[in-house]
C-alpha cells in the first residue's frame, strides 16, 4: 500500500485540438489538504472533472487506493468515495436543509416513494458527522454562503466520502466565515479525509494546505509540500512571471478636497461617516462584508439614498439622487460583480466601454455606430484590451480583459471620483497587477479614487490612506507607511 | 465575407426558409398563386398585426415581455369606436366626421400609453416579472371592456373611417400598406441611429450593469412599453377599420401570432437581439403561408397555424445548434 | 440554534395568506349578500364551477413547480376531447356510460402531452416558447388537419348522463332546487392524488428539485430528461381528461372553446404561490385562489355587481394578489 489516497500519471485531455491537460501528474494523501491552484484557465476544472468522472481521459493513469480505475464515471466515483462540493454548491434553494441533506442519498438509494421519517434521520446523521447544529426545516435559500457550504460538506459525509474535492469555496465568504470553513476542513483532515482545495488566493495556499499544486497551461509546474515553499516562487509559478508590488506613491495630492462625505448616515448600514478625499489620492475603504461599504458607495453613486448627511463635491452641497445625477457630477463606480453588475456580456465591446458616454457621442438623441467603434477603439489601444475587434461580444475576453473593459467605460467619461468595489475580484494575479497600474497612473493624473476592498493586500499596496468600517462607522484611519495588513487586522475584527 | 456570412447569418437562413416556401406554392399552385390579387391580398393582410410585431419587438429586445398589447388595444379601440359612434350623426359634413375620428384616435392612443405606463410602473417600480404583470393586466383590460360593452359587437362606424382599411392607391398599394412600410422605416431608424435604440439593446443585455453605468433604465423601459402599446394599439385601430367593428376579445389570437413571429425572426424575450430585416422577411413569409394555405380549396385556414407552430417547434430546435447569431438557447433569468 | 415552528413556517408561506382572504371574501360577501352566499343552491353552484379550472389548475401547477410554463394545455384539452367524442359519436359509443370517451381523451392528451415532452426534454428551450408553438401547431390540427366540428344536441348519451352525475337535491330558502355534482368528488380526488405526488413521491421531489435548480438536480443523481416527460406526459393526459370532464357538464363539444384559457388559468396558480422561477407551489394555495377566484366570480350578482364586471373582477383580484405577493418578496431578501 503506497501512501497516496489518489494517484495520477500521465494525465492527457484534449479538446477539438487544443490540449487542456498535458501529461499531468498528481496525488493526494489521505488525511492532508492537497491545494490545486492555477490561473483561470490552467487546466484545474478539467482535472478535477476527471477525477469526479465527467469527462474522460485520453492517456494516462489513475489509481484509487493503489487499484487501477480504468474507467470513471459519475457514480463510480461517488462508490470510490469521491465527492465534489462544487462553487455554486449544488443545493436546491427552495426546498428544506432536511430535503436537502437526505435527497442525494433517497436517489442513489432508488427510492419510489417519501418517508419523512427516514430523511429527518438521515439528514440528523450527515449533521451529526461535523457536529453542525441548524434548522432542518429552514428554506435552504434563507441561509447564509457559510451555512450552505456546510450543509453541503455533510451532505458530502453522508457518502462515506474519502476525498472531498472543494472548488474555489471561499470566493462568496467573510474572513470570518473562511476561518470557520477551515477549521471545519481541518477536523476532516484529522478524521483521515483528503481535501483537496481548489483556489488562487495566495494567502489562504499558505494558510491551510499541507501540499500544492500548480498548474500553468495544463501543465504541472509543482508537487510537493507547501512548508518550505516561498510565496514569490508560488506566485512565480502559477504567473510565469515574477510579481512585484508597486506600492502607490501619491505624485500630486490637490490641496482642497474634492469629495466631503459629512456625518452621513443610512439606517441600519452605515452611521456618522465622515471623510475627505483629494484629487490624486487613493483612498482605501475597508472592513468586513456587512460593515456598510458597499451601501456606502452605493451612497455615492445614488443607488442608496442616505437618510441624514451631507456630501459635498468641490465645496458645493449635492444630492446624488441617481447613478445619473453621480455621473453628471463626475462620480464613476465600478460594481462589485462584474459579470452581473459591469457588463452587457451578449454586446459588443465597444458598446460596453462607451455605454457610459453616449451623451458625449450622440448629437440630438441620434448617434451612429462608426463613432461609438471609433472611440472605442481608442481605449482599447490605451488599456491594451487583448481583441482583435472591439465589435466582438464581451464574453470573448478574459476576467482581467473584461474588469479593463469595466473601467475604461467610466474613463471615457469625464471623471473626478472613481469608486471601485472590489476591483480584482476573480482576476488572476497577472491581469490583477495590470489593473493596479493602472490605477495608480490614473491617480497621479489627477483622479480621485476610492477602492472598497477585503483583500488586505490590494489596500495595503493601493492605498495612499485608509479607512476602516466595523458595524457600520469608521473605526480606524491611517496614513502611509502605518497602512499594514497587522495594523488592519487589529481593528477590523 | 466571413463577417458578412457571421453577421447575417441568420438572416440568410430566413431568406431560405421564405425562398423554399415561396418555391412550394409557386410549384403546387404556380397558376393561382403568381395572380396579382393573391399579392393584394398579402399586402393587405399582414399589416395591422405587421405593426403590431413591430411594437412587442421593442419590448422583447428590451427583455421584458407584454402579453397585455392585444386587450389594451381591444379596450382601447372600443372607447375609440364608442367615441366616434356616438359623436358622429347623419348630417354631419366629411370634415366634421373626420374631427370626430380624429379625437377618437387620439383616445386609443392615450389610452395605450396610460396602459403602458402601467405595465412599465408593476415591472420597474414593482419589481414583477413582466410576464405575471401583463398577463394580469390582460385580464383586467379584457375584464373592462367586456363590462363597458356588455360583451357585444360595436358597430356603426362611419364609411370614412372603414375607408382607411380598404382604400387602395394605383390600384395595387393599400393605405394599410403604406402605414406600415412609415412605421416600419421609423422603427428601424430608432433602433439604428438613436441613442434610445443603442441603450434598448444594453438594457435588454443586461439591464443592472446599464444602470450601473448611469443609463436611467426605469426610463428606456417606459418608452419601450409605450413603443409596444401604441403601435400594437395603431395596428388595432386599422384592424377595427377593416371589420367595421370593434370587440372587446377581437384579435386574441394576434398575441400568439406576434410571440411567434418574433421568436421566429431571432427576437427572443430574453432582450438584447433580433435585428428589424429578420422581422420583416418572418412576417411576409407568415402570411405568404397563410395566402397560400387558401389558395388549396380543400385546406381550410387552420392549416396555416398548423405550419406556423411546426415551425416555431422546428426552428426553437435548430436554434439549440446555433451558438452565435439568430435565436439562442436560453433559461430563466433573475433568480 | 433556534428552530422554527410549524406556525411561524406556516405563516411564511403565501397560501396561508390566500386562505385568509378567501375566508375574509367570504365573510363579506356573505354579509353583504345578506346570507345569500350560503344558500345551498349558490354553495352546489360553486362548487360546481370550480371543477374545470380546478383541474386544469393542478396541470398547470405540475409544470410550474418544475420551472416550466404550459401554454398548450388548452389546446391539448380541445383537441382530445373533440376528437374523442367525434370518434365515440361516429362509432356509437358512449351510449350508456362514458368510459370510452373518457379513455380516448386522456391517451389523445397523453400523446400531445409526449411531444411537448419529447422537446423540452432533449433540448434546453424556453418551455414558453415551445408550448407556444404546440399550441398553434395543436389547434391547427384539430380545426385544420382534422376540421373537428362541433357537436351539441347529438352528443352521446352517457356523456350527457355523466356530467349531469347528482350526488344530492339541495333546496334553497326560496324553494330553489339544485343538484350537488358528483364531478366535484374527482376534482377533490385529483387534488388529493396530485397532493400525494408532489410531495411524497421522488417524482414529485424532483419536480421541486428540477424547479429550485436544474444542474444541482442533474448532479444529485436524478434523471431530469426521463422527468421532465413523464411529467409533460401526465399533464397532457390531465389536460385530455379535463376536457372530457367540460364536455360532460357543458353537454358539448366545441373545439373553439378552449381558446385562451391559458391566460385565466396560468394567472389563477401564481396567485396561489406558484412561482413563474419553479420550486414553489402547493396544490392547497392552488385550490384556495381558485376558490376566491370562482367565488368572487360567482356571487357579483349577490352583491348588486353587473356580471358583465366578471371578467375585471378576476383580473383585479389576480393584478392585487400578484403585486402583493411580489412585494413580499422584494422586502424577504433585502
Amino acid at each position: 500500500m503506497s501512501e497516496y489516497l489518489l494517484q495520477m500519471k500521465g494525465i492527457d485531455k484534449s479538446f477539438s485540438g487544443v490540449h487542456a491537460l498535458d501529461h499531468v501528474d498528481f496525488a493526494v494523501r489521505p488525511g492532508r489538504v492537497m491545494c490545486l491552484a492555477g490561473e483561470n484557465g490552467c487546466g484545474k476544472s478539467t482535472l478535477v472533472k476527471i477525477i469526479s468522472g465527467v469527462y474522460t481521459r485520453d492517456e494516462g493513469e489513475v489509481y484509487f487506493e493503489d487499484k487501477l480505475i480504468e474507467h470513471i464515471t459519475p457514480a463510480e466515483a461517488t462508490r470510490l468515495g469521491i465527492q465534489v462540493i462544487y462553487q455554486d454548491l449544488s443545493i436546491f434553494p427552495n426546498l428544506t436543509v432536511m430535503e436537502n441533506l437526505a435527497i442525494n442519498s433517497e436517489i442513489t438509494a432508488n427510492r419510489k416513494l417519501v418517508n419523512k421519517k427516514r430523511w429527518e434521520e438521515t439528514a440528523k446523521e450527515a449533521l451529526s458527522k461535523i457536529g453542525y447544529d441548524i434548522d432542518l426545516y429552514a428554506k435552504m435559500g434563507t441561509l447564509s454562503v457559510a451555512d450552505k457550504q456546510l450543509v453541503a460538506i455533510c451532505r458530502a459525509l453522508l457518502f462515506n466520502a474519502k476525498l472531498i474535492i472543494m472548488d474555489e469555496p471561499t470566493t462568496a465568504l467573510t474572513k470570518k466565515e473562511v476561518d470557520a470553513l477551515f477549521r471545519t476542513v481541518r477536523q476532516l483532515k484529522e478524521s483521515g479525509i483528503a481535501i483537496m482545495f481548489i483556489g488562487h488566493k495566495i494567502e489562504e495556499i499558505f494558510e491551510i494546505s499541507d501540499d500544492v499544486c500548480v498548474m500553468r497551461n495544463g501543465k504541472n509546474v509543482f508537487l510537493g509540500e507547501t512548508r518550505g515553499l516561498e510565496r514569490k516562487d508560488l506566485i512565480y509559478y502559477m504567473t510565469g512571471r515574477e510579481i512585484n508590488d508597486d506600492f502607490f506613491v501619491p505624485k500630486n495630492i490637490s490641496e482642497k478636497p474634492v469629495l466631503e462625505v459629512d456625518k452621513l448616515s443610512l439606517k441600519n448600514h452605515f452611521d456618522d461617516i465622515s471623510f475627505k478625499l483629494h484629487k490624486g489620492e487613493i483612498l482605501g475603504i475597508t472592513g468586513l462584508l456587512g460593515s456598510g461599504r458597499t451601501e456606502l458607495a452605493l451612497s455615492l453613486f445614488g443607488l442608496e439614498h442616505p437618510h441624514s448627511g451631507k456630501i459635498i463635491m468641490n465645496g458645493r452641497e449635492v444630492k446624488i439622487k441617481s447613478p445619473q445625477q453621480a455621473q453628471s457630477l463626475k462620480i464613476g463606480y465600478v460594481p462589485e460583480d462584474r459579470l452581473t453588475e459591469g457588463l452587457c456580456l451578449a454586446q459588443p465591446i465597444a458598446d460596453n466601454i462607451e455605454l457610459s458616454s453616449l451623451k458625449r457621442l450622440s448629437k440630438g438623441g441620434l448617434i451612429k455606430k462608426e463613432t461609438i467603434y471609433r472611440d472605442a477603439q481608442i481605449w482599447v489601444d490605451k488599456f491594451k484590451i487583448k481583441t482583435d475587434d472591439a465589435r466582438k461580444n464581451a464574453n470573448t475576453l478574459s476576467g482581467g480583459n473584461q474588469q479593463k473593459i469595466v473601467l475604461s467605460k467610466w474613463l471615457a467619461t469625464d471623471l473626478e471620483v472613481l469608486v471601485l468595489n472590489g476591483p480584482t475580484v476573480g482576476v488572476d494575479i497577472g491581469a490583477k497587477q495590470d489593473i493596479h497600474a493602472l490605477v495608480h497612473e490614473l491617480a497621479n493624473e489627477g483622479l480621485a479614487v476610492i477602492i472598497i476592498s477585503d483583500d488586505l493586500a490590494e489596500v495595503v499596496v493601493n492605498c495612499s490612506r485608509v479607512l476602516v468600517m466595523k458595524a457600520g462607522r469608521i473605526v480606524g484611519e491611517m496614513e502611509g507607511k502605518d497602512i499594514t495588513e497587522e495594523n488592519i487586522r487589529e481593528i477590523i475584527m | 465575407m466571413k463577417d458578412i456570412k457571421k453577421k447575417y447569418g441568420y438572416t440568410f437562413m430566413l431568406l431560405g426558409l421564405a425562398a423554399i416556401v415561396i418555391l412550394f406554392f409557386t410549384i403546387t399552385k404556380a397558376g393561382a398563386f403568381w395572380k396579382a390579387d393573391v399579392w393584394k391580398g398579402i399586402m393587405a393582410q399582414f399589416p395591422e398585426y405587421g405593426i403590431m410585431t413591430l411594437g412587442l419587438m421593442f419590448c422583447f429586445i428590451c427583455g421584458k415581455m407584454d402579453m397585455s398589447f392585444m386587450m389594451l388595444a381591444d379596450f382601447a379601440t372600443v372607447m375609440a369606436v364608442r367615441h366616434i359612434v356616438q359623436n358622429v350623426t347623419p348630417e354631419m359634413d366629411n370634415g366634421a366626421v373626420g374631427g370626430v375620428i380624429i379625437v377618437g384616435i387620439l383616445i386609443a392612443l392615450g389610452i395605450a400609453v396610460v396602459g403602458a405606463i402601467i405595465n412599465a410602473m408593476l415591472v420597474t417600480q414593482l419589481n414583477i416579472p413582466p410576464v405575471m404583470a401583463t398577463i394580469s393586466m390582460q385580464m383586467v383590460w379584457l375584464g373592462i371592456s367586456t363590462a363597458i360593452t356588455r360583451g357585444d359587437t360595436v358597430t356603426g362606424l362611419p364609411v370614412l373611417y372603414t375607408e382607411i382599411g380598404h382604400k387602395t392607391f394605383f390600384n395595387w398599394l393599400p393605405l394599410p400598406m403604406i402605414l406600415f412600410i412609415v412605421i416600419f422605416l421609423i422603427c428601424w431608424f430608432i433602433l439604428k441611429y438613436t441613442v434610445y435604440g443603442e441603450k434598448l439593446y444594453m438594457v435588454g443585455s443586461n439591464e443592472k450593469a446599464a444602470k450601473f453605468s448611469g443609463i436611467n433604465t426605469t426610463a428606456v423601459v417606459l418608452t419601450s412599453y409605450i413603443l409596444c402599446d401604441v403601435l400594437a394599439t395603431i395596428g388595432a385601430l386599422v384592424m377595427v377599420s377593416t371589420m367595421a367593428s370593434a370587440k372587446a376579445d377581437y384579435g386574441t389570437s394576434y398575441v400568439t401570432r406576434c410571440i411567434l413571429i418574433l421568436v421566429l425572426a431571432g427576437v427572443v424575450p430574453n432582450g438584447g437581439m433580433g435585428k428589424i430585416i429578420n422581422v420583416l422577411i418572418t412576417l411576409i413569409t407568415i402570411q405568404i403561408i397563410a395566402t397560400g394555405v387558401n389558395l388549396f380549396s380543400n385546406l381550410n385556414t387552420y392549416y396555416a397555424s398548423l405550419i406556423w407552430g411546426a415551425l416555431l417547434v422546428i426552428v426553437l430546435i435548430l436554434s439549440t445548434f446555433m451558438t452565435d447569431e439568430g435565436v439562442i438557447s436560453f433559461k430563466k433569468r433573475g433568480k | 440554534m433556534q428552530k422554527s415552528t410549524v406556525w411561524q413556517r406556516m405563516t411564511k408561506r403565501t397560501e396561508f395568506y390566500i386562505f385568509l382572504v378567501l375566508i375574509l371574501m367570504v365573510i363579506v360577501i356573505q354579509l353583504v349578500s345578506g346570507g345569500q352566499l350560503f344558500e345551498p343552491n349558490q354553495v352546489v353552484t360553486i362548487l360546481r364551477a370550480m371543477v374545470v379550472d380546478g383541474l386544469f389548475a393542478l396541470g398547470c401547477l405540475m409544470v410550474m413547480v418544475s420551472g416550466g410554463f404550459d401554454m398548450s394545455f388548452p389546446a391539448i384539452a380541445a383537441l382530445s376531447y373533440s376528437l374523442a367524442t367525434t370518434i365515440c359519436l361516429n362509432a356509437g359509443w358512449c351510449t350508456t356510460n362514458a368510459w370510452m370517451g373518457f379513455l380516448l381523451s386522456v391517451v389523445f392528451g397523453a400523446i400531445l402531452g409526449m411531444l411537448n415532452g419529447v422537446i423540452i426534454a432533449n433540448f434546453a428551450l424556453n418551455t414558453m416558447l415551445v408550448t407556444l408553438g404546440t399550441q398553434t401547431f395543436f389547434t391547427g390540427l384539430s380545426m385544420g388537419l382534422f376540421e373537428l366540428k362541433e357537436i351539441t344536441s347529438t352528443l352521446p348519451k352517457g356523456l350527457r348522463a355523466f356530467g349531469e352525475w347528482s350526488l344530492f337535491e339541495v333546496e334553497s330558502s326560496a324553494g330553489l332546487k339544485s343538484s350537488m355534482s358528483g364531478l366535484f368528488l374527482i376534482l377533490i380526488a385529483v387534488a388529493i392524488i396530485v397532493s400525494l405526488i408532489l410531495n411524497k413521491t421522488m417524482f414529485g421531489r424532483a419536480l421541486y428539485a428540477i424547479g429550485g435548480n436544474e444542474v444541482s438536480a442533474e448532479r444529485a443523481g436524478y434523471n431530469v430528461k426521463k422527468t421532465k416527460f413523464i411529467l409533460y406526459t401526465i399533464v397532457g393526459a390531465l389536460a385530455g381528461f379535463t376536457g372530457m370532464i367540460r364536455v360532460c357538464m357543458a353537454r358539448q363539444s366545441i373545439p373553439k372553446a378552449m381558446v385562451n384559457k391559458e391566460m385565466t388559468i396560468i394567472p389563477a396558480v401564481i396567485l396561489g404561490g406558484a412561482s413563474i422561477y419553479g420550486g414553489e407551489g402547493t396544490v392547497f394555495g392552488t385550490m384556495c385562489a381558485i376558490s376566491l377566484i370562482t367565488v368572487v366570480t360567482n356571487s357579483m350578482l349577490l352583491v348588486g355587481i353587473d356580471t358583465y364586471w366578471q371578467k375585471f373582477f378576476n383580473g383585479l383580484i389576480i393584478l392585487i394578489g400578484i403585486t402583493i405577493s411580489s412585494l413580499q418578496a422584494k422586502r424577504n431578501t433585502r
